[in-house]
């Protein structure tokens, strides 16, 4: 880890304690397709966690909301609408800015403190999934700050980060054409697995050495459910053209279940705020 | 990207050609226009590819060194992609400029080779939670005149393929201490298995329609497009959309299938002609990127 | 009108509440925001703690993971606390480098834990000169509404308290190591360290567990800390002197604040445990 200044450091080398825990337990393939077969959580395979979600948990932000997808836990807040900064030109869209975070806790491995490689790239997958659904030319000129952190990840991060920065977007009254849901599924041996935990998610990207490929990766999608429009679409690993276009089909069906999640989620924070007015006037 | 002011009078024009199947230059919205292609011209790096497909020229080295693996997956060498968008490409690259985009190229590659069943790894190691081999893939981009992915994507296929690692004679543990010796001879050398490296194709969606390798002009009409890397076999290993646009369910579906034709049939092409290439032996004339 | 008001004078505005003898929350001036804490939560750290002091969110979460002992002190163990002011919890803070307010909290905070004796870095070796544990606790301000300090420190007692750390079976001839995830232990905590702050405003007015607009307007704050009894560490910031008188109520009260708050912690983690 290079030297921070700015930061307190630790000694130079130092290693999670994980990889001294399994070194024998070499997973075969039987191993892994049982697991998934049978999850843990006895969940179902199209069937999605439980989710919470609270908005407007940050009273500095302008819009803020927290989402829990089992055990994975993000916050995002959105704020006021700023001058594009260091920019000549005069735009006509305005812009978003995401930052995606994973806190350095939030792994099963420890993460620096600056933005990797990885959250770079679901900054920018974040920034895709959202631009399409905000209406940018109402903002000429000015950039919307989006800052997600997820504090705990077990499996699909990127996406309940999507839906969080979304109801943050809503909550901070930027306007949109609709709320982006987001599923992330992964793929093994045929098998979809929808909203995976983060073992399910290693599981799938692990694979055994076969004279035939198998079918296998991450798939993340993000829609606007309502108007049925793909905003994003994000896909790794190895499979057939067949399997990516039904899996497309499953992915937005589940999307239009987990919408009137967070339509009811809106409408209650909603209601909560005109009650809470309305008892200020009294 | 290079922004283009482009009329909305030009934009309806290339729209419509493309929407009768006849593009400005000719093309039907399936074409790619024609390639330039060259390997080992560079006698410094392991290996080396220089492509260039209409205005875009992109110029690969590939160099290879001896690393220890990563703790959580000993028995596998590693591949880093390093992309650097020259200021000489096109002005809007100068300074920071090209960050992004080469972040985002660089990105799309690992994405593209990170599955197993594309590079397999494991034939990069020496010796398991000791040594293995690093591949430095670096991507220079000389010059931009649209569809960088693809045409970067063809590159490091075409360059990783000419990549020569030196031999390993033995490899022994010695009391914990990895000992290795290459072979004496240079020209001894072992070849990548590259039967599943994956190319890029990119689908610009512009009107109703999805043309494949559009040049500036037309990546201006598009507001959403997909990349989706395929490998020799058809099997898909990995799609990204870009930019500001989104895509209705169907458009997505119908758009994957013509870029897996598209992404088979390229793959076909660029194996025959590196093949050509080599059939050329060792003597064959050198181009080289300074034309 | 009112929220306007405040935009516009927001001085003024604190100044007219102060002067009818309440502050715009409705407290009074010695009172506290009531204060909550929930450990344990993040399932992929090893010990962790989330706090909330009125609407300031901390939350902290501890990572443990292996390293040689330095050769000077052979028979410690690490511990690396930083604190990080998200972009999230403000919007006065941008994403990069931690900026010079968070650096200063990280040192205060590192400051307070070694003074306050807390933990014994000593209990943190597995094995002399050879292997020891180093504790990487992050604290990240999830809403940043003034006395963060306090939370951060709350948070992180809190985070100790909860820890567990997985058995270790060091062989030192063979440099084998097998660690036993099942079979976790707690670290002795010696201290809960509890920071207090107070803001002054003109004419000695003191408040207690200021909020951020209060803090911001403030001409000097104060921090104490108390372990069960004793004062560990004490921290006023410059701005105007302050009378010999209102500090000691300030350290009366801070005493008294703490006791409440290491019950919570205590009540907290046992149930949790």
């Amino acid at each position: 880890m290079p030297n921070d200044s700015k930061r307190i450091n630790g000694p130079d080398a130092t290693v999670p304690y994980s990889i001294y825990t399994n070194l024998n337990s070499e997973s075969s393939e039987l191993l892994i397709k049982n697991q998934l077969q049978f999850r843990v959580d006895k969940r179902k395979h199209n069937e999605f966690r439980k989710m919470f979600i609270r908005i407007g948990v940050v009273s500095q932000a302008k819009g803020s909301a927290y989402v829990e997808m089992g055990q994975t836990r993000v916050i995002c807040s959105v704020f006021d609408p700023r001058e594009i900064p260091n920019k000549a030109q005069y735009s006509t869209q305005g812009e978003l800015f995401c930052e995606f975070k994973f806190a350095p806790f939030a792994s099963c491995k420890r993460k620096g403190h600056q933005q990797d490689a990885e959250e770079k790239e679901y900054s920018l997958i974040m920034q895709r999934a959202l631009e399409p659904a905000v209406c940018r030319h109402e903002f000429p000129n000015f950039q919307v700050d989006i800052y997600a952190l997820v504090l705990d990840n077990d499996g699909s991060a990127l996406s309940t980060a999507i839906m969080a920065a979304s109801l943050a977007l809503a909550n901070a009254s930027v306007p949109m054409f609709g709320i982006v849901t987001a599923v992330t599924v992964v793929i093994y041996d045929d098998l979809f697995i929808i909203d995976p935990t983060y073992k399910e998610e290693a599981l799938c990207l692990k694979t055994i050495k076969k004279l035939k490929p198998v079918n296998h990766g991450i798939i993340m999608q993000a829609m606007l459910s309502q108007h049925d429009q793909i905003s994003e679409f994000f896909l790794t690993g190895s499979m057939d053209i067949n399997f990516v276009n039904s899996s497309i089909d499953i992915l937005s069906k589940t999307s239009n279940e987990i919408y009137p999640v967070l339509q009811e989620a809106l409408r209650k924070s909603i209601l909560k705020m005109i009650k809470k007015k309305n008892q200020q006037e009294k | 990207m290079a922004e283009i002011p482009l009329s909305l009078a030009e934009k309806t024009f290339i729209l419509h050609g493309i929407d009768a199947d006849f593009r400005n230059d000719g093309r039907s919205r399936t074409h790619y226009r024609c390639m330039e292609l060259e390997t080992k011209l560079m006698d410094q790096v392991h290996g080396s590819a220089r492509l260039r497909i209409g205005n875009t020229d992109v110029l690969v080295g590939v160099k290879v060194e001896i690393d220890t693996p990563y703790p959580d997956s000993p028995g596998d060498g590693k591949l880093e992609f390093f992309v650097d968008c020259s200021a000489n490409a096109t002005p809007s690259f100068e300074g920071r400029g090209g960050e992004n985009l080469a972040n985002e190229i660089s990105n799309v590659l690992a994405l593209a080779y990170q599955s197993p069943d594309a590079m397999d790894l494991t034939q990069l190691s020496i010796l398991p939670h000791k040594k293995c081999w690093k591949l430095f893939v670096d991507i220079l981009i000389l010059e931009c005149g649209g569809n960088l992915f693809d045409a970067v994507a063809i590159a490091v296929k075409a360059a990783l393929y000419s990549t020569e690692i030196p031999k390993v004679k033995c490899a022994t543990l010695d009391g914990g201490e990895a000992d290795i010796a290459l072979s004496d001879d240079t020209y001894e050398s072992v070849k990548l298995d590259t039967t599943n490296f994956p190319i890029l194709v990119s689908l610009y969606k512009i009107g109703d329609s999805c043309v494949v390798d559009p040049t500036s002009e037309e990546e201006m009409c598009s507001s959403a497009s997909i990349v989706i890397s395929v490998m020799p076999n058809g099997r898909i290993s990995s799609i990204v959309k870009m930019g500001y646009g989104s895509v209705h369910p169907t458009t997505l579906s119908k758009t994957l299938d013509m870029g897996t034709k598209v992404g088979i049939e390229l793959n076909n092409e660029i194996i025959s002609a590196l093949k050509r290439e080599d059939e050329l032996g060792l003597n064959r004339e050198i181009i080289g990127f300074l034309r | 009108m009112e929220s306007q008001y405040k935009t516009i004078h927001p001085a003024k505005y604190l100044r007219d509440h102060f002067a009818s003898n309440i502050r715009p929350d409705g407290r009074e001036f010695m009172s506290f925001r009531p204060v909550s804490v929930c450990v344990g939560s993040i399932t992929k750290a090893d010990g962790s703690a989330l706090v909330k002091i009125g609407n300031t969110t901390v939350v902290c979460g501890i990572k443990a993971e292996l390293a040689c002992p330095k050769a000077e002190s052979p028979d410690c163990g690490f511990i690396v606390p930083n604190v990080e002011l998200a972009p999230l919890s403000s919007p006065k803070f941008r994403p990069g480098p931690p900026s010079e307010e968070s650096q200063c909290i990280s040192k205060l905070i590192e400051k307070i834990l070694i003074n306050s004796e807390a933990i014994d870095l000593k209990s943190l070796c597995i094995h002399k000169d050879k292997l020891a544990w180093v504790l990487y606790c992050d604290i990240i301000s999830l809403d940043y509404d003034g006395s963060v300090i306090d939370a951060c420190t709350t948070s992180l007692m809190a985070a100790l308290k909860i820890l567990t750390l997985p058995t270790v079976d060091y062989t030192p001839e063979t440099g084998s190591i097998k660690i036993d995830k099942k079979n976790r232990i707690h670290i002795p905590l010696k201290q809960l360290a509890i920071c207090t702050t107070f803001a002054i405003f003109d004419n000695q007015l003191l408040i207690t567990d200021p909020t951020e607009d209060e803090e911001k307007h403030s001409l000097s704050t104060i921090n104490i800390v108390f372990n069960e009894d004793d004062m560990c560490f004490v921290h006023k910031s410059g701005g105007i002197p302050v009378s010999q008188n209102l500090f000691s109520t300030c350290i009366i009260k801070a005493k008294n604040h703490g006791n409440q708050v290491r019950k919570l912690i205590l009540a907290a983690v046992n149930c949790k445990t």
